[in-house]
């Protein structure tokens, strides 16, 4: 039977295989294995059709994400383009700030760099606990503004915000440093256990804190520096 | 003559013509040089037999274009082109096209036909082919399509021959050409102003078409034409007449021309060209844009494309119609004659590139959302060809973008063909949808 | 020197044809020389790439000349055949990287950069290009080193690098040859790129790599009114279209001063970015019309020949193209055919645009507003169809809002006065514009949100009106209500109702559909 693709049966490709090739698909597989450990997490999280902060809610939802990142290789970039990409909407359908936000912690976390640098800025929303738990040793840095609860939890880690952030920053944190240049909502410092928590704003209202110490415009506004 | 050595006496057909007959500005670039696309391809037209569609404002020579390359091409003085030239007009008939009865003969009870000499003769004119009916219209082009001519009982063969026809821009007093019509059509180019420098040079020599004329040997070939026998019993006096005309050119004109067996060994060496792997694939690729539609299957012009659908950034959501089978095989002829022409060693994609748009403008019918979008853009070309040469570069840059992959995808469905089994290559094109169909893979 | 140049010339005439074969022929004039005292390789004017022949020379010391001259043409021809490809694109481009930076100037080394990096990756994958050979040698400026470590990296190549930073790191796994992602690649791009962007803009001029700028204006004129038609709709506000624009009619006017026509405008005009930016989306809702309309006269007249067959009857036969003779396939007969002629003399009426620009409404510097995009579509559809178009812009008309102008064909005047705005109170002057209306016989568009002081006389008189009126509410406000009830009873009244985007041109089109093109 005559072949209408005779003319190309001895075609050989001149293009030149670019380490790039493997590259970009590997990255384009590292953010497809996050959505998919996000799609899991949301699964899991949306039983019900709100989703409330409440303390063990959030420990359970950390859990659940530090499970589902296990087995992904990925690095600090790949976080932030994770970002863009929830932010987008692209290929995940839901962005819900709390288990996103939540999420990007566990990466953070989890990840085998101790100074991560997210570039933020260009997100049309923000999301909420960045930073969560982040652990002795590990330095975040934010570009851009950061929702509510950031650095909520903090074990240790450094966080730097280059822009603001909302309610309950620091909240529970225990130890570690949260750096805002610009200014942060209510609440903050609520439940801190130690740490500091600088910032080079306004501060719209302190929250009730055991120890540690809250720091504006340099100098000391709440906790053990001011006994 | 050695090969090379026709190639060579084409081109100072085509220079002898741009130089003292034809006075335009080049517009095309081609293996580095530059042409007029309307001589080039009238000439093309002439040397391979295809059907030229010339457009033009009136008066701007789009049937003496026509004319001075039938009449160099088949050595035929203009006078005698002249003679066998078609006017369009709606009360043309067929007598007058075609053939009439012998009346002295028909008088004595016999029928016997008396043949026009736009049949004899294989250079065909029609002027204003859009004046005449549509019935007509076809009657002609079914003609050339086939070269038999019918009247009567009797038939006439024409071994070789080549149309021409012309066409103002349409106003209330013409007919339209209907697209089944347009199709058959290899090409269309324009007839433009050649502005005002060539123009003033017009004006200074106005006797250029007596460079051609040869009253006596026209007068020979009339009575010859007008002689009742068969056509093919005619041809050894025509040809002998024709050599005399060409005689004449070399020694007025220092200029060779090319005689029946030439012509027919030009067309050889014009088919045997064969196309690189670019211009296939190029083609392959502009053809599934052409006639793609995700939806229906194919486009037909009674159908219309859906907002949303994923491949609207295509040239299939823009028009209405099918592409017809006779595009491929203009685009290679044409392709392959450019090449021929230009020394190419094969034809390539520029050659492909070159003639798409001539081969598309007056088969493509885009819808009215995009000619009105497009008919105030600045341009040059007249709009369908304007059109006609956007789709054909927007299709290149997808090429240009994608041309190893669309090959390899072309390699691939070779060998699936053949049994092996492989995946065939996907892509975000027409393209590979149409070769998994042809592998029997769609759905 | 002379000599040396001569030289150069005829090597790259004789590269130019084996260069363009590579890359499928691109429809590019060939190139030239031309010593501009810059320390840049190349430009690109009106699609023609401009070599220095002094940076030619520089290179050929460590490089054969031929190896130069290949990759310096792969690097341009692969920015017409690839990245940006068009106008349009590069636009595309530069309106992003200006939202994320800010400043014109950044945004610009960062588009360019981008589209190097597309551009040159396409040579070397696709069309074995040198350029490798060329990013190895010669000297480096900071960026330059990133931009090569990143070569190094993607294609795989030793061009001698010692930069192995979290920049690279971050740029290498952008898919640059992925078309359909290049905007977000382009975003990611930036965001690796920004800070060494960002330091090197205070010391290093406009030469920032040796490939130079790529201004607009290696575009072809026609180029120009296409892309600026696809951005119209692309972006995000007027005030981003001005924006852009402006900074593409600084740099082409650099070039030679003389953009305005080719933008639609008459010459010697300042283009009023604007008012161009409607003129541009307006014509995106393009509506092809016919031009008159004909009809059958009800009578046949002979028009041409066929055939006669036995059945058909004698009173048709054409006896002198019969040869005198009655014979089937022989004889002719006459083909009749009824006459087309012009209907009644129809003109197309002329147009009163009335738009209302009162506070209530938007203003049409700062966002899109449907009210002047369909009040200039409702007049591109009208001038297309050889009429002319009036344009009544007001807000409290009776205390002085308002601006007339008469009935014209220009359209840069009508899309002046439809993109003035007034904000304040809304009333109309309706004896003047029923006094129009009345001597013009002309059509009526009415765009306003119907938030009128004197609505009730306004439906009143335009009810008592001959001319045919389309009023278009905007939202949904009281007023459009009563407006409706009040118009229902009138014939020469269509209302239409207009609450998302894409509506209004919708909606104008559709009457002027009905009016100008009956089927």
């Amino acid at each position: 039977m005559f072949n209408p693709f005779e003319d190309f049966k001895d075609f050989l490709s001149k293009t030149r295989g670019l380490p790039l090739d493997r590259l970009a698909a590997a990255h384009d597989q590292i953010i497809g294995e996050l959505t998919g450990g996000y799609g899991k997490l949301v699964e899991q999280e949306l039983k019900s059709l709100v989703w409330f902060v409440e303390h063990n809610r959030v420990i359970e939802a950390y859990k659940t994400a530090s499970e589902v990142i296990r087995d992904i290789d990925y690095d600090a970039h790949s976080i932030e383009d994770f970002c863009y990409a929830l932010d987008s909407g692209a290929d995940i359908p839901y962005l819900i700030s709390g288990p996103a936000g939540i999420y990007v912690a566990a990466l953070c976390n989890h990840t085998p760099e101790d100074q991560i640098v997210l570039r933020l800025g260009e997100m049309q929303r923000t999301l909420h606990f960045l930073g969560y738990r982040l652990p002795y040793g590990k330095s975040l840095r934010l570009e851009g503004d950061a929702g509510n609860f950031t650095g909520s939890a903090l074990q240790g880690g450094e966080i730097s915000i280059t822009g603001s952030t909302g309610d309950w920053t620091g909240a529970g944190m225990t130890d570690g440093k949260v750096t805002i240049n610009q200014h942060c909502g209510r609440n903050t410092g609520e439940w801190m256990q130690g740490g500091e928590i600088w910032v080079g704003g306004r501060i719209r209202g302190l929250g009730r804190m055991t120890a540690g110490c809250i720091y504006q415009g340099g100098e000391a506004v709440a906790g053990d520096a001011l006994r | 003559m050695e090969n090379g050595k026709y190639r060579h006496t084409v081109r100072r057909l085509y220079d002898f013509i741009q130089s003292n007959l034809y006075f335009t500005r080049p517009d095309i670039h081609l293996g580095g040089e530059r042409f007029n696309s309307t001589l080039l391809f009238t000439l093309i037209t002439a040397l391979t037999g295809g059907k030229a569609l010339i457009m033009g404002e009136p008066g701007l020579g789009k049937t003496t274009a026509a004319e001075y390359v039938g009449s160099l091409v088949y050595q035929l003085p203009v006078g005698t082109v002249w003679a066998s030239e078609v006017s369009g007009h709606p009360e043309q008939t067929e007598e007058k096209i075609i053939g009439r009865p012998d009346l002295g003969k028909l008088n004595r009870g016999q029928e016997e036909v008396v043949w026009s000499y736009f049949v004899q003769l294989p250079v065909k004119i029609v002027d204003e082919i859009n004046r005449l009916p549509e019935t007509k219209q076809s009657m002609i082009l079914d003609g050339v399509d086939r070269g038999n001519w019918e009247y009567l009982n009797e038939m006439v063969l024409n071994a070789e021959y080549c149309l021409f026809a012309t066409a103002n821009y349409q106003d209330q007093g013409t007919n339209t050409i209907i697209a089944p019509l347009l199709d058959r059509f290899d090409i269309l180019v324009e007839s433009r102003y050649p502005g005002p420098s060539y123009a003033f040079m017009i004006s200074q020599k106005q006797e250029k078409e007596k460079l051609l004329r040869h009253p006596e040997l026209e007068s020979k070939l009339q009575e010859g034409l007008k002689k009742q026998q068969a056509l093919r019993e005619k041809e050894s006096h025509l040809t002998a007449i024709s050599n005399e005309f060409a005689a004449h050119l070399k020694e007025s004109l220092q200029l060779d021309t090319l005689d029946r067996s030439s012509r027919k060994e030009v067309r050889q060496e014009i088919s045997a060209m064969e196309l690189d792997q670019d211009a296939n694939a190029y083609t392959r690729m502009l053809l599934a844009e052409l006639s793609f539609c995700d939806r229906h299957g194919q486009k037909r012009s009674n159908e219309v494309c859906e907002e949303g659908c994923h491949y609207t950034g295509y040239l299939c959501h823009r028009l209405r119609n099918c592409a017809s089978n006779r595009l491929p095989v203009s685009l290679a002829n044409y392709a392959k004659a450019l090449a021929w022409f230009t020394e190419a060693s094969s034809v390539g994609i520029e050659q492909m590139r070159a003639v798409g748009p001539y081969c598309l403008a007056h088969r493509a019918q885009w819808t009215d959302t995009h000619l009105s979008l497009l008919e105030k853009d600045r341009r040059n070309d007249p709009l369908q060809i304007h059109l006609a040469r956007q789709a054909t570069n927007e299709v290149f840059q997808r090429y240009s973008e994608q041309a190893e992959h669309v090959k390899a995808a072309l390699a691939t469905a070779y060998r699936i063909f053949r049994g092996e089994s492989l995946e065939p290559v996907a892509g975000d094109h027409p393209i590979y949808f149409e070769i998994r169909k042809d592998l029997n893979l769609e759905g | 020197m002379e000599k040396q140049l001569k030289e150069l010339q005829q090597l790259l005439e004789q590269l130019w044809p084996e260069v363009r074969r590579r890359h499928l022929f691109p429809e590019i004039p060939p190139p030239r020389f031309d010593s501009n005292n810059s320390t840049v390789a190349m430009e690109m004017r009106n699609k023609q790439i401009i070599l220095n022949p002094e940076y030619v020379r520089t290179m050929s010391r460590t490089l054969p000349a031929n190896a130069v001259l290949e990759a310096l043409l792969d690097h341009g021809i692969s920015h017409y055949t690839c990245c940006p490809w068009d106008l349009s694109t590069h636009l595309r481009f530069y309106a992003r990287a200006k939202e994320i930076l800010g400043e014109g100037d950044l945004a610009r080394k960062a588009t360019d950069l981008f589209m190097d990096v597309v551009a040159d990756t396409h040579a070397v994958k696709e069309r074995q290009s040198s350029l490798p050979l060329l990013y190895k040698s010669g000297i480096r400026t900071e960026l330059e080193e990133i931009i090569c470590s990143l070569y190094e990296r993607i294609w795989g190549v030793d061009l001698g690098c010692s930069k192995e930073d979290e920049t690279v790191s971050r740029l290498a796994t952008i898919p640059y040859l992925d078309k359909g992602r290049w905007m977000a690649s382009l975003s990611r791009f930036i965001r690796g790129i920004r800070p060494h962007l960002e330091e090197s803009a205070s010391h290093i001029a406009d030469e920032h790599t040796r490939m130079g700028k790529h201004g607009f204006q290696q575009y072809a004129p026609e180029d120009i009114e296409q892309a600026l038609r696809e951005f119209a709709v692309e972006a995000d506000s007027p005030e981003q279209f001005a924006d852009i624009f402006e900074d593409l009619q600084s740099q082409l006017q650099e070039v030679d001063g003389d953009v305005d026509e080719g933008m639609g405008h008459g010459a010697g005009s300042p283009v009023d970015a604007n008012r161009l930016y409607y003129m541009k989306l307006a014509e995106n809702y393009a509506l092809p019309l016919r031009r008159k309309d004909m009809k059958g006269s009800g009578h046949l007249h002979p028009h041409s020949h066929r055939p006669w067959e036995v059945c058909q009857p004698f009173q048709d036969l054409d006896p002198w193209c019969s040869f005198g003779k009655y014979l089937p396939g022989i004889t002719q007969i006459w083909q009749r055919k009824e006459g087309q002629i012009y209907g009644r003399k129809e003109k197309t009426p002329s147009c009163l645009v009335i738009i209302d620009s009162s506070g209530s409404m938007v203003d049409p510097r700062t966002h899109l507003s449907y009210a002047v995009l369909g009040g200039g579509c409702a007049a591109d559809t009208y001038l297309r169809h050889d009429a002319e178009v009036a344009v009544y812009n007001f807000s409290d008309a009776l205390a002085g809002g308002k601006e007339y102008l008469p009935f014209t064909r220009s359209r840069s005047l009508i899309y002046r006065v439809l993109c003035r705005y007034f904000g304040g109170g809304t009333a109309l002057d309706l004896d003047e514009i029923t006094g129009v209306a009345e001597t013009s016989e002309a059509d009526i568009f009415l765009i306003t949100d119907m938030q009128i002081t004197n609505l009730d006389q306004t439906i009143s008189r335009l009810s008592r009106l001959r001319n045919r009126v389309t009023a278009v509410h905007v939202g949904k406000k009281s007023g459009a209500l009563r407006f409706v009830k009040a118009s229902v009873k009138n014939k020469n009244i269509s209302v239409f109702g207009v609450n998302s985007s894409n509506d209004i041109p919708r909606i104008v089109l559709g009457s002027a559909r009905n009016y100008l093109a009956p089927e």
